[in-house]
């Protein structure tokens, strides 16, 4: 089966300052693909890029067979994209949040009225929906935003750093939540710098670091190659 | 389409806030609050008032000074049988604010044709303009005697010749010429009763742009505050779609609310003028359409255009400012340089004449996009019809190339990446 994602060469600078130095990575269709490293390392501007939000300054992207920077517009209706400091409209209603964005990807009311639906399921706030998301605290507004980003079932879901800034018991139910919507078909393509979450859900793993991709694959198999325990020791291992 | 209005309707929601429409009623309240208040002010000022009077000559001459203030609807307190002093402090604790004077001897003065003198004492209850209104009355009334009197002695010693060609054998009579229209009226009331004709016109445009431009700076301002900008980037929805939404949106709000704005000054304004300014106007209004300084229905659709234009342009440069912006607070400093671009055509065309002023500043003065909506009226009433359009050209040509900048910041990284820190440089963020 063909790649969900196809990333050859890329290459982005700001002025002078290389912010990624040719990188080659593929996303497969299902499969939770892992982009790790310290803070500066390359991955949210590597995921800006394939979310359509900035260019890159060489490389090639190809997502389903088409060139990223050629078909934005392709791209958007696919794919969802989960900042990591993203907000929602403080005073929106949860549910006329979930509404709002549901509105850009449904082509008609059935099908925005089927997202919000399984929004709401994802979220399990219940009534708080009906109240203003400048209400919420950290956890229950990370919640929406990740419901609002796997609601329509994107062939690719773009996750920074989906469980930053939560609590234990938040970022828990935060990556069941990714887990379960990777077996109904969508692909995910996520950053982190918390090496046990990517252990726990990552199908392959990419280890980056000063725009380089340093070494890939499943976590069982860098953890082998590395003869390490785990994901941590296979990162500082391969910054040797 | 059906994207578009989804993010309008949002837009406008944003704007349309509760504060907004509190502010816009207290504004229309209060307006009209102070209108009413102005206007029983000025019919207080305008019906009959109180004037204290001592007449200590008592003859027929200091009879008809008095008489005459009772024509011209003053209530005079006669103050009897005392003296000078004793009269101040009777008016003082009284409700009047001038007392009248008239020594003895002011009769017989008069009669031997030599000067008499009135005193008048006025109270100084409030400072306001129309609380001095009596004694502005009172010097009428003696500028009236004044004539009856001379009037008299010359019809007495020189009988047969008018009075008034004596007095003023000289008489002028002022005609203003406006292209190929004449009306008899002096030049500096006809330049007055333009400049009040055209006053609304920049306070409408200042009104509107401040309102839009600020909205559509905070509308992408807090879009980057609240991190939900690079969402919404990512939505399949056209950038152009993105920024014509903003615009729309802060455009229309901007509208409505400048509109309901002018209503309660144009309440405030009908409240201080009253009947009489009414009246006034209704003169003042034959001798403009004579000379045609007014608007027909094609001067309404060309001023239209040029404010519409203009709302256009502050929408477009407020859109990119928005963008440069980096949060709510630093949004409200981007509005200062559109606000000293409307500043600037409206002082220079309070205190200049464009069309006499150096090269260099007319120059300056037309770049300025905003200037054209000041220069209409003008423009209109003196036929240059190639300055009009020529500004609505230029006003379209700027818009044009606003709007693309625009579209080109938002499909491109400097949507993210430009900044404008106060105090340093511009900035690229990964």
């Amino acid at each position: 089966m063909d790649n969900v994602l196809t990333v050859r060469g890329l290459k982005k600078s700001y002025g002078k300052q290389m912010a990624l130095a040719g990188i080659d990575f593929e996303v497969r269709p299902g499969e939770v693909f892992a982009l790790i490293g310290p803070n500066g390392a390359g991955k949210t501007t590597t995921l800006r890029i394939i979310a359509t939000l900035l260019t890159p300054t060489d490389g090639t992207i190809s997502f389903l067979n088409h060139d990223l920077h050629k078909e934005p517009d392709f791209v958007r209706e696919k794919i969802s994209y989960l900042p990591e400091e993203a907000g929602a409209y403080k005073n929106m209603k949860g549910l006329d949040y979930l509404h709002f964005m549901a509105n850009f990807y449904a082509r008609t009311p059935e099908e925005e009225k089927a997202f919000v639906d399984r929004a709401v399921e994802i979220t399990e706030l219940g009534d708080r929906l009906k109240t203003k998301v400048g209400t919420y605290s950290k956890g229950m507004t990370r919640k929406i935003l990740l419901a609002r980003a796997l609601m329509t079932k994107p062939v690719l879901a773009i996750l920074d750093e989906p469980t930053s800034g939560l609590d234990v018991l938040n970022a828990l139910e935060v990556r069941e939540i990714v887990r379960r919507y990777v077996k109904e078909g969508t692909s995910v393509l996520l950053s982190s710098h918390n090496m046990l979450e990517i252990e726990f859900l990552s199908d392959r793993v990419a280890l980056i670091d000063k725009g380089r991709i340093l070494d890939s694959g499943t976590p069982d198999e860098l953890k082998e190659k590395h003869q390490a325990k785990n994901m941590e020791e296979v990162f500082r291992s391969s910054l040797r | 389409m059906k994207r578009f209005l989804n993010l309008l309707k949002k837009e406008i929601k944003e704007l349309v806030t509760i504060q907004l429409v509190v502010s816009l009623a207290f504004t229309i309240i209060l307006f009209n609050f102070i209108g009413q208040v102005s206007r029983k002010e000025v019919q207080k000022a305008i019906g009959v008032q109180t004037i204290s009077a001592l007449d200590l000559d008592g003859s027929t001459s200091s009879q008809a000074i008095l008489t005459g203030l009772e024509s011209a609807r003053f209530k005079i307190e006669r103050i009897e049988g005392k003296s000078k002093e004793q009269a101040i402090d009777i008016a003082r604790g009284g409700e009047s604010k001038l007392l009248l004077v008239i020594p003895s001897g002011f009769g017989d003065s008069l009669k031997d044709l030599k000067p008499s003198q009135i005193e008048t004492y006025s109270y100084m209850r409030s400072f306001s303009l129309i609380g001095a209104r009596g004694q502005v009355v009172v010097r009428g009334v003696i500028s009236a005697l004044n004539n009856v009197l001379s009037d008299n002695f010359l019809r007495e010693k020189l009988p047969g010749l008018d009075p008034a060609s004596l007095k003023n054998p000289i008489k002028s009579k002022d005609f203003v010429i406006v292209q190929k229209r004449m009306a008899e009226a002096s030049a500096s009331d006809v330049a007055g009763m333009v400049s009040s004709q055209s006053l609304l016109i920049p306070v409408v445009l200042m009104m509107i742009i401040i309102y839009s431009s600020q909205m559509v700076i905070s509308a992408v301002a807090m879009e980057k505050q609240n991190k939900t900008l690079e969402t919404l980037l990512t939505v399949p929805i056209r950038r152009t779609s993105i920024i014509t939404a903003k615009m729309f949106a802060a455009g229309l709000v901007g509208l409505i609310s400048a509109g309901i704005y002018m209503f309660g000054f144009k309440s405030f304004m009908g409240g201080i003028g009253g009947d009489d300014l009414r009246a006034a106007s209704s003169q003042a209004g034959a001798v403009m359409r004579q000379l045609g300084l007014y608007f027909d229905t094609t001067g309404y659709i060309v001023l239209g255009a040029a404010l519409f234009l203009a709302i256009l342009v502050a929408l477009a440069m407020a859109m990119i400012l928005g963008v440069l912006a980096e949060d709510f607070r630093s949004a409200q400093n981007m509005i200062m340089p559109l606000m000293f671009m409307v500043m600037i055509p409206y002082f220079i065309s309070l205190f200049a004449d464009i069309n006499t002023v150096s090269l260099p500043v007319k120059i300056f003065i037309l770049a300025i996009p905003f200037s054209h909506p000041f220069l209409v009226s003008q423009n209109l009433y003196l036929g240059n019809y190639g300055l009009i359009f020529g500004g609505l050209a230029y006003m379209l040509v700027v818009f044009t190339v606003l709007v693309v900048f625009a579209a080109r910041v938002f499909s491109t990284d400097r949507i993210l990446t430009m900044k404008l820190r106060f105090g340093k440089k511009k900035t690229a963020v990964a």
